[in-house]
C-alpha cells in the first residue's frame, strides 16, 4: 500500500504541474461560468441552457483531461526511463500500475470537483432564478413544481455519475498506454468513449430485422458487450425532466462503472506486465 | 544459454563488453527489468525482481532520468519512501546522502535544471537511499567531464570501503581499469574472460619491451630472432623480449655499438589489450 501511495502521490503532483492541463480547467472554468451570461441566448429554457452547459463542461473537459492524462501515464515512464529507478526499488508492477491510476483518477477528479463548484456556484445564483420564474409561466424546461433541493441533489448526483465515468475512461487511457504509443492511445481511448456513448446503437444495429446480416451481428454484439456503456452516467436529461433517479439506480450505475473499470485495469495489468520496459 | 559471474562481495566488478554483447540485457535481469525466456537466476539466494532482492540493491542508470519537478530532498524522500522510510530517519539519510555526493548546498535546485554531473551525483544517492549491500552502475561516468569522472570514482571506491559491492557496467575500460577488482568480459552474450584484474592484466608478465635509436655495427636480423617482436619506426626500433636477460643483452649490444636507449621496462598489458583479445577471440560465433 505504501508503494501505491507513494507513486499515487507523484503521480498526482506532477500531473498538477502540467500546463496543458492547467490550461483545460481554466477554459472549463471560464466556459462554464459564461452561461451566466448566455442564458438570453434560450428564453424560457434557460434552466436547460445552464446545466447542458455546467454539465456538459464538466464531462467533456473531464473527458479530456482523463484522456490526456492517461495516455501518457505508462508511455512517458517507459520513453524517460524514469520507471527504472522505480521498479528497481521494492515496487511491484502491478502497485506501480495502481499506483499511477490512482494518482491520475485523483487528478481527473480534482479537476472535475473544482469545475463542480464552479457549476454550483453559477447554478445557486442563475438557477433558481430560473426556477421561480420558470414556475410562475409554466416552463416545461424549468420543471415546475420540482423543488430547489431536488434538483440540487440530483446535480450532485450527475457530478457523482460523471466522476464515476471518468474512472473508466482513465482506465481505459491507462490500459491503453500500457499497449500503444501516447497518439495511438489517445485515438484508442476517444474511440472507445465516442462508440461507448452509442452503444445502445450499436445494439440496435445487431437486430435482424434492420436487415443486418448474420456476421454484422456477431460484430455489433460484440461492440455492445465490449465497450463500457458509457452513455449509462449521462444524468441530463433526468434533470431537465426533474426525473427523480432513486438510489438502487445510482448504486447500480456506479457499480457497473466499478466493475468496468476494475476489469479494463485487469488487461492493463496482463499488458504491463509482458511489457519490456 | 548459461550466464554465470562470480563477483566477490565487498568488491568493485565490472561487465565490459562491446555494443551488442548483451551487457544491458544482463544488467536489466540482474535489475528485474525484464524476464528470462527460460530459466531463472538468484542474487543473495533471493530470486531476481523479489521485493526482498530489491531492498538489498541500489541502481543507478546510464544518463539517469528523474521527476523533473521535485528538488533533490523531494526526489530522495520519494526513493526513500518507496522502501517504507519515513520521519526524522529518512530525513538523516537524505542528509546524510546529499553530503556524501556533494549536493547538499544544491538541494533546492530542482532536477530539470540539473548538469549531468550533478544527475549523476543525485542518481547514485537515489542509489543508496536504502543502504544497499550490492549497488549496480550503469555507465556511471559517461558523459561526464574529467574533474567529475573522478570524482565518481572516488565515490565507487569509498562504496568498496563501506563494505558495499559495487557491479559496473561500462565500456570505458580506461575508467574501469584502475578501481575494478575484477570483470567479466563479455560478447554476444557469452562471457569470454573473466577473473581478478590483476591476473588477467598480468597474464603476459615476464615480457619487456626495449626501444632504442642510432647506433650501428649490431644484426638487426640477430636481434629479430632473439626477440617476440620488432617494429623500425624511421629512427627508433621497438622490440619485445620473453624476459629481462634477453632485453638486457640486447641493449647492452645496442649501446656497445652506439646507440641510444629510450625505453626499457616490462610490458603491461591494459584493460582495453584484454578486452580486444578476448572478443576477438569469439570470432563470429
Amino acid at each position: 500500500m505504501q508503494a501505491i501511495y507513494r507513486v499515487a502521490v507523484a503521480t498526482f503532483h506532477e500531473a498538477w504541474r502540467r500546463r496543458f492541463l492547467n490550461a483545460i480547467l481554466v477554459f472549463a472554468v471560464l466556459i462554464i461560468g459564461s452561461s451566466w451570461t448566455l442564458t438570453y441566448l434560450q428564453p424560457g429554457a434557460e434552466l436547460k441552457l445552464l446545466i447542458d452547459i455546467g454539465l456538459g463542461s464538466i464531462r467533456f473537459f473531464g473527458m479530456l483531461i482523463a484522456v490526456f492524462l492517461g495516455v501518457r501515464l505508462i508511455s512517458d515512464e517507459i520513453e524517460k526511463r524514469t520507471i527504472h529507478t522505480i521498479l528497481t526499488k521494492p515496487v511491484t508492477r502491478a502497485q506501480f500500475l495502481l499506483g499511477k491510476f490512482f494518482g491520475s483518477l485523483a487528478t481527473v477528479l480534482s479537476n472535475m470537483a473544482l469545475m463542480g463548484i464552479a457549476f454550483y456556484v453559477v447554478f445557486a445564483y442563475k438557477g433558481s432564478k430560473f426556477m421561480v420564474q420558470g414556475a410562475a409561466q409554466g416552463s416545461e424546461s424549468a420543471s415546475p413544481g420540482i423543488s430547489t433541493d431536488f434538483i440540487y441533489g440530483n446535480i450532485a448526483k450527475a457530478i457523482g455519475l460523471s466522476f464515476v465515468e471518468m474512472t473508466v475512461l482513465t482506465a481505459v487511457s491507462v490500459m491503453a498506454s500500457t499497449l500503444f504509443s501516447w497518439i495511438m492511445a489517445a485515438i484508442f481511448s476517444f474511440f472507445v468513449y465516442f462508440v461507448g456513448q452509442a452503444a445502445d446503437f450499436f445494439k440496435s444495429l445487431a437486430n435482424p430485422a434492420r436487415g443486418t446480416g448474420f456476421g454484422g451481428q456477431i460484430v455489433f454484439n460484440a461492440i455492445y458487450g465490449i465497450i463500457p456503456h458509457f452513455e449509462v452516467f449521462d444524468m441530463r436529461e433526468a434533470i431537465i425532466k426533474g426525473t427523480y433517479v432513486g438510489w438502487d439506480t445510482l448504486g447500480m450505475h456506479v457499480g457497473l462503472g466499478l466493475v468496468y473499470a476494475i476489469l479494463i485495469m485487469l488487461v492493463a495489468f496482463l499488458a504491463f506486465m509482458n511489457r519490456e520496459v | 544459454m548459461d550466464l554465470s559471474i562470480e563477483v566477490e562481495e565487498g568488491t568493485i566488478f565490472g561487465l565490459v563488453g562491446p555494443n551488442g554483447s548483451g551487457k544491458t540485457t544482463t544488467l536489466k535481469l540482474l535489475l528485474g527489468l525484464i524476464y528470462p525466456t527460460a530459466g531463472s537466476g538468484t542474487v543473495f539466494d533471493l530470486p531476481l525482481g523479489s521485493p526482498e532482492y530489491k531492498r538489498r540493491i541500489g541502481f543507478l542508470p546510464e544518463g539517469p532520468y528523474f521527476y523533473d519537478h521535485l528538488n533533490a530532498v523531494e526526489l530522495l524522500a520519494f526513493y526513500g519512501g518507496l522502501f517504507g522510510m519515513s520521519g526524522a530517519a529518512l530525513q538523516d539519510r537524505i542528509e546524510e546522502l546529499l553530503h556524501m555526493v556533494g549536493m547538499w548546498d544544491r538541494r533546492e535546485i530542482r532536477v530539470r535544471n540539473y548538469s549531468r554531473g550533478m544527475l549523476q551525483r543525485i542518481g547514485l544517492a537515489q542509489a543508496l537511499i536504502n543502504d544497499p549491500d550490492l549497488v549496480f552502475l550503469d555507465e556511471p561516468t559517461a558523459g561526464l567531464d574529467p574533474p567529475a569522472q573522478m570524482e565518481m570514482r572516488r565515490l565507487m571506491v569509498d562504496l568498496r570501503r563501506q563494505g558495499k559491492t559495487v557491479f559496473l557496467c561500462s565500456h570505458l575500460l580506461k575508467d574501469m581499469e584502475p578501481i575494478c577488482d575484477s570483470v567479466a568480459i563479455l560478447a554476444r552474450g557469452v562471457v569470454r574472460r573473466q577473473g581478478r584484474i590483476r591476473d588477467l592484466l598480468g597474464a603476459e608478465s615476464g615480457r619487456f619491451r626495449l626501444r632504442v635509436a642510432g647506433g650501428n655495427g649490431f644484426s638487426l636480423d640477430s636481434l629479430r630472432d632473439r626477440s617476440l617482436d620488432l617494429k623500425i619506426e624511421g629512427e627508433e626500433i621497438t622490440m619485445l623480449f620473453a624476459n629481462q636477460q634477453q632485453a638486457l643483452a640486447a641493449a647492452q649490444e645496442i649501446a656497445d655499438n652506439g646507440g641510444t636507449i629510450l625505453e626499457l621496462g616490462a610490458q603491461t598489458r591494459s584493460l582495453e589489450d584484454v578486452f580486444i583479445e578476448a572478443v576477438a577471440a569469439g570470432g563470429d560465433e
